[in-house]
């Protein structure tokens, strides 16, 4: 029964990295940048959406509906303004510490407006559960998992069905074979950011149901999230799902033998691995040879 | 600037510098300053450490600090556990730092950029993990004391490890700038430049790479372990900390990674400003601010550091070597066409 009960745990906490990575997988399609600040983004969610209950007794899924459309201008801002100021020669490495000092500042910020007093949300249908084949699942767990599968699904529809998405995967895949084609790729890659950063907004909403929040817990997140793109093989969506979906089920199932804190290094254990054995990752194509 | 004036320069600087280093212990007011310097000289070494792998290779590291806390705790364990006497603990510590980063350096140097940045972070990630959960060995979140070297009143002991530091310090730069003459330090700088073509050309870009990283570790190792002997007290959250491997990042860049003193130069500004909040600010959440505003700023305007900038603002006024052909890098050459399409 436990093993059952984790295996359910697992799938659920699957879907949200699941989710999560994909935002990660976007950034690294798009510009070839390593988005640190993505948990930093999360847990700001998080604590708006927190806040909004807190302050106005909004229900955290009415939250979306603020954070959503503010995280995607964010995006589209943050690529805009600051991302392109990078020497494309150095991009990469530069990237990386531009958006760690995002997620510093954002970091920060957290602390000082809300002190890093641990938060968490009283919900009415906080402690309910339900029964399935003799495992309890928590409805908040089951409403988390239902909202990163609904984005993730959304975001799959986006990019295989529309006329953006069409123009956002050529942009990842060959920008100037896009640029010739009339695509506005600078336009379209402002927007895969804002799209990359909204699913941290929907993220954090999930997160924050059924989890104690404060402003370090990023670092919590960032990790295994890293590991799941490189595992995944760095620029793949469906990869990085099911990397996501495998590795948060070794957690959850890990957690019986081992304890929370050890079960949390399979993350790392596979990311060695990954480098060590494969190292484009397991599920990468062409993109992820060279980084 | 004529050749021989430059040297006369270059060497007075360095004269200038090692005095204003040495002198600063019979010049600080009380212990609690002094202390301070040996901090700033302990950023000194571990950014000086940082940029043989940044510098040279151009790989940016966010993991050093864990490096550090490795050998700080190496020190510590091999001190108390064994009952090793400290420098020889310091000793040993360094050299197993340096072994464990060779399989660390296959790992994460078979992948290039993105990957190396990821396995750095994720190294302070699993190591405070693993070091917070085995409480029994490492003394856990409760802390490991590491006993005193020497037994000397406190100000006498910050000053010997002022002038410790000191001395790593020197032998750090050192190191540096051989190899910056090297053919070693000339194939390093061409993986910096470009690594396929380096390859290509015949440099053996991984064995170099690996080399390099190893030294980088060991030098960073012998500063965490002096920093524990000096400090006499670990706390895996602080050895572990993601924020001490964002400084010394910050550090080189501020300074420049591409010059011998730059990350020097970087650690005086950084750590006296990261001290001087600590004394006025306490420790509140601002600090990240502070720190995440500054290395956003440098790296958005001031990628290449401040000597070169300050080189630059020299050349300007200097008639003597202003011509009609601009010098530009391959890299920027190609920045610039980017740019125009």
């Amino acid at each position: 029964m436990l093993v059952l009960q984790s295996i359910v745990l697992g799938l659920l906490l699957g879907g949200l990295y699941a989710l999560l990575a994909a935002g990660l997988t976007l950034y690294f399609g798009i510009m070839r940048v390593v988005m640190i600040a993505h948990s930093a983004f999360l847990i700001l969610a998080a604590y708006l959406a927190w806040w909004m209950h807190d302050r106005f007794g909004l229900d955290p899924l009415l939250s979306m509906v603020v954070t959503v459309p503010l995280f995607f201008a964010a995006g589209v801002a943050l690529q805009r303004l600051l991302l392109t100021r990078l020497r494309p020669a150095t991009l990469t490495m530069m990237s990386v510490l531009l958006t760690f000092a995002i997620a510093l500042g954002v970091e920060g910020l957290l602390g000082y407006a809300f002190t890093g007093t641990q938060r968490r949300i009283q919900l009415g249908y906080g402690s309910a559960s339900l029964e399935l084949f003799g495992a309890r699942i928590a409805v908040v767990k089951l409403i988390a998992f239902v909202l990163a599968a609904v984005a993730l699904t959304s975001l799959y529809v986006l990019m295989k069905r529309t006329r953006f998405g069409w123009a956002l995967r050529a942009t990842i895949q060959h920008r100037d074979a896009a640029r010739l084609l009339g695509i506005d790729t600078e336009r379209v890659a402002g927007y895969g950011f804002g799209i990359g950063l909204a699913t941290a907004a929907i993220g954090g909403t999930a997160l924050s149901l059924d989890t104690t929040i404060y402003p370090s817990l990023h670092w919590h997140w960032i990790g295994p999230l890293m590991a799941i793109i490189v595992v995944g093989g760095l620029g793949s969506v469906p990869g990085a799902a099911a990397a996501a979906m495998v590795l948060g089920m070794a957690q959850s199932l890990l957690q019986i033998p081992m304890g929370t804190t050890w079960a949390q290094t399979v993350f790392y254990v596979a990311l060695f691995a990954t480098l060590a054995f494969r190292p484009q990752g397991f599920f990468g194509g062409r993109l992820a040879q060279r980084f | 600037m004529p050749n021989a004036s430059r040297k006369i320069v270059a060497v007075g600087a360095i004269v200038v510098l090692a005095a204003g280093i040495l002198v600063f212990p019979s010049l600080a007011p009380n212990p609690y300053i002094l202390s301070s310097g040996v901090l700033v000289l302990n950023y000194a070494v571990l950014a000086t450490s940082w940029n043989f792998v940044g510098g040279f290779t151009g790989y940016i590291s966010l993991g050093h600090g864990a490096l550090a806390g490795l050998g700080g705790y190496a020190t510590g364990l091999l001190a108390t556990k064994a009952g090793m006497p400290s420098f020889a603990a310091l000793a040993l510590a360094g050299l197993l730092v340096a072994a464990l980063a060779v399989p660390l350096g296959m790992a994460a140097l078979r992948v290039r950029g993105a990957s190396f940045v990821i396995v750095s972070i994720a190294l302070v990630l699993i190591l405070l993990l693993v070091f917070q959960s085995w409480a029994s060995f490492t003394g856990g979140s409760r802390g490991l004391v590491v006993p005193r070297p020497f037994d000397l009143t406190r100000p006498e002991h910050h000053r010997v490890f002022y002038f410790l530091f000191a001395g790593l310090l020197g032998v750090a730069l050192l190191v540096w700038w051989l190899l910056d003459r090297s053919r070693f330090g000339l194939g390093l700088k061409s993986i910096r430049e470009d690594e396929d073509k380096a390859e290509a050309l015949g440099t053996p870009t991984f064995t170099y790479k690996l080399i390099v990283f190893v030294v980088s570790a060991g030098f960073t190792a012998l500063a965490g372990g002096l920093y524990a002997l000096w400090f006499g007290d670990l706390d895996p959250v602080f050895q572990f900390s993601i924020l001490t491997g964002s400084y010394v990042v910050l550090m080189a860049l501020l300074g420049g990674v591409r010059n011998l003193f730059g990350p020097v130069v970087g650690a005086l500004i950084v750590g006296s400003a990261l001290e001087y909040f600590k004394v006025e600010y306490g420790d509140t959440p601002l600090h990240l601010v502070a720190t995440g505003l500054l290395l956003a700023l440098v790296v958005i305007f001031m990628p290449d550091g401040i000597l070169p900038a300050i080189g630059d603002l020299f050349r300007r006024f200097d008639r003597t070597r202003r011509s009609s052909i601009r010098e530009v890098t391959a890299a920027e050459l190609r920045d610039q066409r980017k740019a125009a399409v």
